[in-house]
């Protein structure tokens, strides 16, 4: 990128008219994207009293914690966060080594059935059995109402393996064949030399993958029904629907401090907060990321 | 000669069996991810069956009544069925128009900026949302737009009167594509910046030297230099015709605007977890909308090739 930074130097000069329309749309844009943002955390961090007085404020005029107390002694989020930290790293862990273990397997020479293997993995891209016949195979398995069938089921990707199998394909022939000559197994040879070697790419689909599970959704609503297994974003679905019940919250101790609206807010920056903190994290490696992850399907 | 055959077969097996033994160990490491395909994917594809049949749980999906095509004739005799399908179609067809340029144009501002100190903060502000779920995007937004919302309040202020924005029939399409641009355009620009990147500079100096404005070098060098990646992730997006973005439209989504919003995904949803559902409709609007989604999706992915040489996914 830095190459078209320094590169219009001669551009520099003139035209000053545009780059003042270029900078004021681009602000306006910048706004638009963290004004809500910044009004949700305004939002959980108000009171009632003030909110109903006020709602456009650019600061919280009575600052409280009420909101985010009510919302933590109410537990659900607890929970959320507990079954969430548990599918995110399980899974995670389990998705990366499957999919690094079989893109190592097909990166490697011609071996019997490498061809049909890898045509079947494929496939799977393209077709789907539906979301119908997928709920029956979960009913099947007995893994309806289990944190395990969303750590087993969303991470792994054809795609990713695809990727991952073309990154250990650059790793020199010589490096393998060496290793070989001193008496090392595929085995070893996966362990000890060609996983050191794909750190940066690893490192990318780690964190997208963590992101992934993070925010899975979809098939937890399906599958989990029991309040004491839900993930977070879940959690966070119901606590945002359920407006009609928390509406007493205000209503119930007259001028508390705590209200509906504030709660919901707070549970919203509650479930950001760690993907907040991953995100230095994840710029590091957008550009990669996106190289190899925007065809995903 | 019998016997030659039979030797010439046994020493084939024999190497066979050699072959295999030398990579065992590629096969064991194969296993996790095999068995993942088989189980979470390879049997449910057994359950299109499903759709030519009369679910009966009691029966499983092998024992119930073989009804032919009885199922997918009822998609074409559902107006709610026949609704979706059109949503669907149409959303994603004005998802190309409203949502696929935005990133191009904000590569191109971004790419126009001067200040890159700016020009990183914004950047940094635009790809967040990217990495939120759509939970938190919606609830978000919703608390924005919300009848007692901030867009609101200030309108009120402002002597203007209330707009129901999430529940007004008119307003929910453009909404969508809004909010969809408003989570993913940074994150989708990024590809186009690298991109420039790696136009040459001396272009640029060409151009210049030929006396070319600012707006003519973004329309004969960087627009040329970056087209075979817009026309790539073009056709990607219309592979992608049947896939209308489900949780975005399922959050958004309420009654009022249900006859607008209502696309193949939620259909299925609606009607699978609701009372009394149907299995075998349910799976046989699955499979119609799997069956489109791989055609596009082949179709895509030949086009792709033909354009630039390499298939997308071998």
């Amino acid at each position: 990128m830095t190459k078209t930074m320094k590169q219009p130097k001669s551009r520099l000069k003139q035209a000053t008219g545009w780059d003042m329309l270029i900078f004021i749309l681009l602000t306006l844009l910048t706004l638009i994207i963290f004004l809500p943002f910044y009004n949700a955390v305004v939002i959980s961090l108000e009171t009632n009293r003030a909110y109903a007085l006020n709602p456009v404020s650019l600061y919280p005029v009575e600052f409280t914690l009420r909101n985010y107390e009510h919302l933590i002694s109410k537990g659900q989020i607890g929970i959320g966060y507990k079954n969430t930290v548990f599918i995110t790293f399980m899974g995670t862990a389990l998705s990366m080594f499957s999919m690094l273990a079989m893109s190592y397997a097909f990166s490697r020479r011609h071996y019997p059935g490498k061809k049909l293997f890898f045509v079947m993995m494929l496939f799977t891209m393209f077709f789907s059995g539906g979301m119908i016949p997928t709920y029956l195979q979960f009913k099947n398995l007995g893994m309806i109402n289990t944190t395990w069938a969303i750590v087993l089921y969303s991470g792994i990707s054809a795609y990713n393996v695809i990727i991952l199998k073309n990154g250990f394909e650059q790793t020199p022939a010589e490096l393998e064949e060496a290793a070989k000559i001193d008496g090392a197994n595929d085995l070893v040879i996966f362990l000890r030399i060609e996983l050191p070697l794909q750190g940066a790419l690893i490192a990318t689909f780690t964190l997208f993958t963590a992101v992934g599970y993070w925010n899975e959704w979809f098939w937890s609503t399906l599958l989990i029904n029991s309040g004491s297994k839900m993930p977070l974003q879940v959690v966070l679905k119901a606590i945002v629907a359920e407006s009609a019940a928390l509406e007493d919250v205000s209503t119930g101790e007259a001028g508390a401090d705590a209200f509906a609206q504030g709660i919901k807010m707070a549970a919203v920056m509650l479930t950001m907060v760690p993907i907040m903190c991953l995100y230095p994290f994840l710029q590091k490696y957008f550009v990669k990321g996106v190289l190899v992850g925007s065809v995903k399907m | 000669m019998c016997r030659k055959v039979g030797e010439n077969v046994r020493a084939r097996m024999n190497r066979l069996g050699r072959n295999i033994w030398q990579a065992r160990y590629i096969y064991l490491l194969l296993i996790p991810g095999l068995l993942y395909f088989i189980i979470f994917h390879y049997v449910p594809m057994n359950g299109v069956v499903l759709s030519f049949k009369k679910f009966n749980a009691r029966l499983g999906i092998w024992g119930s009544q073989f009804v032919g095509w009885a199922n997918f004739e009822r998609i074409f005799r559902t107006p709610d069925a026949l609704n979706a399908i059109r949503n669907t179609f149409e959303i994603n067809l004005s998802r190309l128009v409203f949502q696929f340029p935005a990133a191009i144009i904000l590569a191109l501002l971004l790419n126009e900026m001067r200040g890159t100190r700016f020009k990183r903060i914004y950047q940094t502000v635009y790809t967040f949302p990217h990495f939120l779920s759509w939970v938190v995007v919606s609830s978000i937004l919703s608390n924005f737009l919300a009848s007692d919302g901030l867009i609101n309040s200030v309108l009120v202020r402002m002597g203007g009167s209330r707009i129901n924005f999430l529940a007004d029939t008119a307003l929910f399409r453009p909404l969508l594509y809004l909010t969809h641009n408003w989570k993913e355009m940074g994150w989708d620009s990024i590809i186009y910046m690298a991109t420039i990147t790696s136009i040459d500079p001396t272009l640029y100096e060409a151009a210049t030297v030929d006396g070319a404005g600012r707006l003519q070098q973004v329309f004969h060098v960087t627009l040329p230099g970056i087209l075979s990646t817009i026309v790539i992730l073009f056709i990607l997006q219309v592979g992608r015709i049947m896939n209308a973005g489900f949780e975005q439209i399922f959050y958004m989504q309420n009654a009022a605007v249900k006859k607008v919003s209502d696309v193949l995904d939620t259909y299925i949803y609606t009607i699978t977890f609701k009372a009394t559902p149907n299995y075998g409709f349910s799976a046989a609007v699955g499979l119609f909308k799997s069956v489109i989604n791989l055609v596009m999706l082949v179709i895509a992915n030949f086009t792709v090739k033909k354009a630039s040489g390499s298939g997308l996914f071998v």
